[in-house]
């Protein structure tokens, strides 16, 4: 990042390719949809370059970068006024790999659809935590959250995704 | 995992190409914070040169006089050092923080209004000018509250003007909040020196000018903070 605001074009492509996969998976799962997080994920780093001033090395890339797409989701969200709308017109599961903790609970699918289940501000800690490796500490100053909160979020979506499974898997049999 | 892309589209490459002048890094937060008090201390400083020091300095003692103040500049500067972290994507503060900031300020200029006013009631307003124009201050004391307000309110509008540009930068979520709290921090900041030129105690004056300066310059920050936010917005969404 630092080469970066030194203003080298090859340090940028270095932290897309690291964090755009990423990224994106991330706003696909706050958006919903393909398309928009596609759009977001290039808002996202167009705003990064563009405040690339404010980045301060105290902080680590990767939590900067996603609190920044963070940003850039609710700013369309509140822009467009659409979030009801994004919410109901969610047509295809979020795209993740299956947690570690629970890929012994359910199949990819069933896990899948126990995460869509559970409250957002909790499957956003979980994923957060356990699909792109945050500490609570990074999960707290991106969300203003303590980092206990941030822990209690995990942890309660964690409980509840076990239930969310347990019935999907009683509904199946 | 469908991970499309991991390389960035020639657009979004031709638009980085096209600004690469390299930045310095942002300062800290607390540091950002701190790049406020020589102006306010500049503007502190020349406000009590212009106005004189209240003439019941000796009543109130140091504790009431430059101890209050300077427990009020520091929420100040806290003030604004929660705002820089509001600014910083990866650095927000829990909201009951800012709560409890908000609230500890609006304590802090209470409590200090009231224990000034217990320790020296004095409500005419001696200053440095001709005797005809402190008779008419002492018969409209209006006058005394609206200069007082009006006055804290610009010099604060200084503070906010030089905060509008330390965070044109800011990646604020809620830009509102961020610019009501530098904005709150600027009047606190003012405020700080202002009553200690301030010839007038009663509560009314200093709740209703300095502190109505106070919640002005918060709701001024609030408004730029709003502004520059969606300002931010548009320009992402023409871009894009």
């Amino acid at each position: 990042m630092i080469r970066y605001q030194g203003g080298s074009l090859e340090a940028f492509q270095e932290i897309y390719t690291q964090l755009a996969p990423g990224v994106r998976r991330y706003l696909k799962h706050l958006a919903g949809e393909s398309e928009i997080a596609d759009d977001l994920l290039q808002e996202t780093f167009l705003q990064m370059h563009r405040s690339r001033a404010a980045y301060n090395p105290k902080y680590a890339v990767k939590p900067w970068v996603f609190g920044l797409a963070r940003n850039v989701f609710l700013m369309h969200r509140r822009a467009a006024r659409q979030w009801a709308k994004v919410h109901e017109s969610r047509e295809d599961l979020p795209e993740f790999s299956v947690l570690p903790e629970a890929d012994r609970l359910g199949s990819k699918d069933e896990i899948r659809r126990g995460i869509a289940r559970l409250a957002s501000d909790q499957a956003e800690a979980l994923l957060l935590h356990h699909e792109w490796g945050f500490s609570f500490e990074e999960i707290a100053g991106m969300l203003g959250i303590s980092a206990a909160a941030a822990r209690a979020r995990a942890s309660r979506g964690m409980a509840d995704l076990r239930m969310a499974l347990k019935s999907i898997q009683r509904a199946r049999a | 995992m469908m991970d499309r892309s991991p390389k960035p589209p020639e657009a979004l490459m031709r638009a980085i190409a096209q600004d690469l002048r390299p930045v310095r890094p942002s300062p800290q937060p607390l540091q950002l914070a701190l790049r406020m008090v020589p102006l306010a201390l500049l503007i502190s400083s020349l406000i009590l040169l212009a106005i004189g020091p209240r003439h019941d300095l000796s009543v109130l003692g140091p504790l009431l006089t430059w101890g209050a103040s300077s427990a009020q500049f520091v929420l100040a500067i806290t003030l604004v050092w929660i705002a820089a972290h509001e600014s910083t994507p990866a650095g927000r503060l829990p909201r009951q923080v800012i709560y409890f900031a908000a609230i500890a300020a609006s304590l802090v200029v209470v409590l200090v209004t009231l224990l000034t006013f217990s320790t020296s009631p004095a409500h005419e307003p001696l200053l440095r000018v001709p005797p005809r124009v402190n008779e008419m201050l002492r018969t409209s004391p209006w006058i005394m509250g609206f200069a007082c307000g009006i006055g804290s309110t610009l010099a604060g509008g200084i503070l906010i003007l030089l905060f509008s540009r330390i965070f044109r930068n800011s990646l604020a979520i809620r830009p509102t909040v961020a610019g009501a709290l530098y904005g709150a921090g600027a009047g606190l900041a003012i405020n700080a020196g202002w009553r200690i030129a301030c010839p007038v105690s009663t509560p009314w004056h200093a709740l209703g000018a300095h502190g109505a300066a106070i919640i002005a310059t918060a709701i001024l920050g609030a408004l730029i903070g709003r502004f520059s936010g969606s300002r931010r917005s548009q320009i992402g969404a023409r871009r894009a």
